[in-house]
């Protein structure tokens, strides 16, 4: 029998996946997998936990909208990562250091 | 004082300060003059010619009249009234006369004398100046004034001592006599001082007239009473001693007399004018105006003084082999005779001998100057290396320089006291009344007369050495250097009218028609009415006939040593001799007695504040540098430190900070993961 805790298992290691990931990686279009993976991790709470909610299937509806969120901010992210490489020829999030003051 | 004066008297007064003022104009113009320029000689000369004809109008109209007194108010101090103003009478005329008559052919001389100097203007600014002082000394009649123009007297002095100051031994003779002067200077002023404190009244005509304060003052129980005043006698003796310092400085009295050879580094012409005519006489001439402020007692005393002087610088004078120095030698014997004179009352004799002295020792001195001259004509042309003073050196000058040989036989013999000439009937009349002052005292004070009359002997002798060592004889520097070059002469009118003119003044009848009793000079006569002008006993025959008997004799003895006959020579190492070569030691003696304490003294001092007060001095200021050190130090570790301490914390805590603003995003994230982590331990702990 596949309990609640499984569930959350998985999402934490999905979770701590998409950190290493992210503070790890040295290409940015693997970052932004890392952060699509946390953000799965979460939709798979969402979804785990929507079960106490059987009348209105809110946790269902919610990773719905958290989805369709996610993929908008992965076209978005997309865009930077483009315009980043146009200007620094490079994808590297080390190599780019401008935000320092 | 007198507002209302006659005519002629305000006349006088006129031209008496015109004779004053006169050289002092001179002085001036010369002073804006080029120093080199020619037409000071001119300048100075005109106003001494016009000088001497005023005062000889002056002397006419005052002499053997009422004084005549005028003043005006000067300042006021308090309750006390200072006056300033002339006092002409027969004194002061004569001596205005008498120094005017004495500069006027110096100064014509000195045009010639003086000509290839390069500071002839100089010369001449500082002579009209002197003349000035002296003359402006001579009718003061308030002794605040007196002393003002005393000091200018010196001080002239020692600028012409010192004309030729690039060399060594000028300068240490001027600065010798300036500072014996000094020493006769403070004397001056304590007894006026102390005159003042006792009379109330700086006005000579006051003080010294007949009837005068001085006169009505009286010693009584070791009281010393005026009318205003009174005080114990000491003060007297104090005032008293320091006229006599002053008189022994200027005048060159025994001690104080030894600037006087030196000052004969000066030119000639000053020697001349300064140091054997005037300027010395300045002392004898503060005596006969403060005559009666000595008793009898100090009058003796300064009879023994001159005495001494007179004999001592004429024994000193035997030996001297330079030419000025002997003349030098003589002037302070003869001062040394006036001075005598003032002490046993022969007051006339000793201004007399003081105006006849002038005119001849003038003479002389002029002659010494063509002497040199030509000396140092022959030195310059021959390129030797002479002294063109020494007397050793000389001789046979008579037929080169005739004009001045006779001159100077006119003065040597006025000098010795010859009959027909001026210093006979002076010098005798001393001689005569010595005698007669020591007649009632006791026996040891004949030695005052007796040594007087060595001294003319001795006279006598060194003064026919010295002319028979220069005129007569063989020139014996030819001896040396038989190649010799000689274009030597009388020299220009320049030299000969002044030498004319003093040697017809140095002889009789300008003094008396009568050139053998000294009592029918008109000048003796109106100076002192004398009690006794009678020939009442046996000196007044015995000593003129006397002395000049043995005063020829010794002149041919001199003569006969001195020329070539050279029938007996003089030993040069005995004591006597070394004596009087040597000054009587008293050069050294000062040297060890005085100058070397000064100097120790002076060393001292230096010594005590090089090390004493400078070394409290260099402790105070090591001190202060260690305690600033320490100042420092604090300010540098203590306070710079800790506020170096701050500044590194915050700096570190800074950068600490900015480690994380390294501007990467995953280092960002990082920070972020850590401070979450943080949280969540800092919650489970607490």
């Amino acid at each position: 029998m596949i309990t609640l805790t499984d569930f959350l298992l998985v999402g934490a290691v999905l979770f701590s996946t998409g950190i290493y990931m992210i503070v790890s990686k040295r290409n940015s279009i693997q970052v932004l997998i890392g952060i699509e993976l946390m953000l799965n991790a979460a939709i798979l709470n969402l979804v785990a936990f929507g079960r106490f909610d059987k009348l209105k299937n809110s946790g269902q509806v919610f990773a719905l909208f958290a989805i369709v969120l996610a993929a908008a901010t992965t076209a978005v992210a997309l865009a930077i990562i483009l315009n980043v490489y146009r200007r620094y020829k490079t994808i590297d999030p080390d190599e780019i250091k401008n935000l320092r003051d | 004082m007198n507002v209302a004066l006659p005519h002629t008297d305000s006349t006088i007064i006129n031209y008496t300060l015109a004779v004053v003022a006169l050289p002092l104009l001179a002085a001036l113009i010369n002073f804006c003059l080029p120093v080199k320029s020619k037409v000071a000689g001119w300048v100075s000369s005109a106003a001494i010619v016009m000088g001497c004809v005023l005062s000889a109008i002056v002397f006419s109209k005052v002499w053997n009249q009422q004084p005549l007194h005028t003043q005006t108010l000067w300042f006021t101090i308090g309750q006390t009234k200072v006056y300033a103003g002339t006092l002409l009478n027969n004194i002061s005329v004569l001596m205005l006369l008498l120094v005017s008559l004495i500069a006027l052919p110096v100064h014509i001389y000195s045009t010639a004398y003086m000509k290839h100097d390069d500071r002839y203007g100089r010369y001449f600014t500082y002579l009209s100046f002197f003349c000035f002082s002296m003359l402006a000394l001579v009718v003061i009649d308030s002794l605040v004034l007196f002393y003002a123009f005393w000091e200018l007297v010196g001080f002239s002095s020692y600028l012409l001592i010192g004309f030729w100051f690039t060399r060594d031994k000028a300068v240490q003779a001027n600065k010798k006599a300036f500072i014996m002067n000094r020493i006769g200077d403070i004397g001056l002023l304590s007894a006026i001082i102390i005159i003042f404190a006792q009379f109330h009244t700086f006005d000579i005509a006051t003080l010294f007239a007949d009837g005068g304060l001085v006169f009505k003052s009286i010693i009584k129980d070791g009281l010393w009473i005026s009318e205003a005043n009174q005080m114990p006698v000491i003060w007297q003796y104090v005032a008293c001693a320091g006229i006599f310092m002053a008189v022994a400085a200027k005048s060159a009295q025994f001690p104080l007399h030894t600037w006087l050879p030196d000052a004969m580094e000066g030119p000639t012409s000053v020697s001349a004018l300064i140091h054997a005519a005037t300027m010395v006489a300045a002392g004898v001439f503060l005596l006969g105006r403060v005559y009666p402020f000595f008793t009898d007692a100090e009058l003796t005393i300064l009879a023994i003084i001159g005495c001494f002087t007179a004999f001592m610088a004429a024994s000193i004078a035997l030996t001297q082999n330079d030419l000025k120095k002997v003349l030098a030698y003589s002037t302070i014997s003869q001062l040394g005779y006036m001075t005598l004179a003032m002490g046993v009352g022969a007051y006339g004799s000793s201004l007399f001998h003081l105006v006849t002295h002038a005119f001849f020792k003038c003479l002389l001195f002029l002659v010494a100057g063509v002497v040199i001259h030509e000396m140092q004509h022959i030195k310059e042309e021959n390129n030797l290396d002479i002294d063109p003073q020494n007397i050793q050196l000389m001789g046979g000058l008579r037929k080169k320089l005739p004009l001045t040989f006779i001159a100077a036989i006119v003065g040597s013999l006025a000098l010795i006291g010859i009959p027909l000439t001026s210093g006979y009937l002076s010098k005798d009349g001393i001689l005569i009344q010595a005698f007669e002052w020591s007649d009632g005292r006791s026996a040891w004070l004949k030695l005052v007369p007796v040594g007087a009359l060595l001294t003319s002997w001795l006279t006598a002798f060194y003064v026919s050495r010295l002319i028979a060592k220069v005129f007569f004889g063989e020139f014996r520097l030819l001896k040396h250097h038989p190649q010799l070059k000689m274009h030597i002469g009388d020299g220009g009118w320049q030299y000969r009218v002044p030498l004319i003119l003093l040697a017809v003044c140095s002889l009789f009848p300008l003094f008396s028609l009568n050139p053998f009793f000294y009592e029918n000079a008109w000048l003796f006569k109106s100076l002192k009415p004398a009690n006794f002008l009678a020939r009442e006993n046996i000196y007044h025959s015995i000593i003129p006939i006397g002395v000049n008997i043995l005063s020829v004799f010794v002149m041919y003895f001199a003569y006969a040593i001195y020329t070539e006959k050279r029938i007996f020579q003089f030993p040069q190492t005995g004591f006597l001799y070394r004596l009087s070569y040597n000054q009587w030691y008293l050069d050294k003696f000062y040297k060890h007695a005085v100058i070397k304490p000064v100097l120790g003294l002076g060393k001292f001092c230096f010594w005590f504040d090089r090390n004493i007060i400078d070394g409290i001095i260099h402790l105070l200021d090591n001190i202060t540098r260690k305690i600033a050190a320490l100042t420092a130090w604090t300010d540098k570790y203590i306070v710079d430190g800790f506020l170096h301490a701050v500044a590194a914390l915050v700096q570190s805590i800074g950068n600490f900070a900015r480690k994380f603003q390294n501007g990467k995003v995953q280092y960002y994230l990082y920070s972020m993961l850590l401070i979450v982590l943080i949280l969540f331990v800092l919650k489970i702990l607490i």
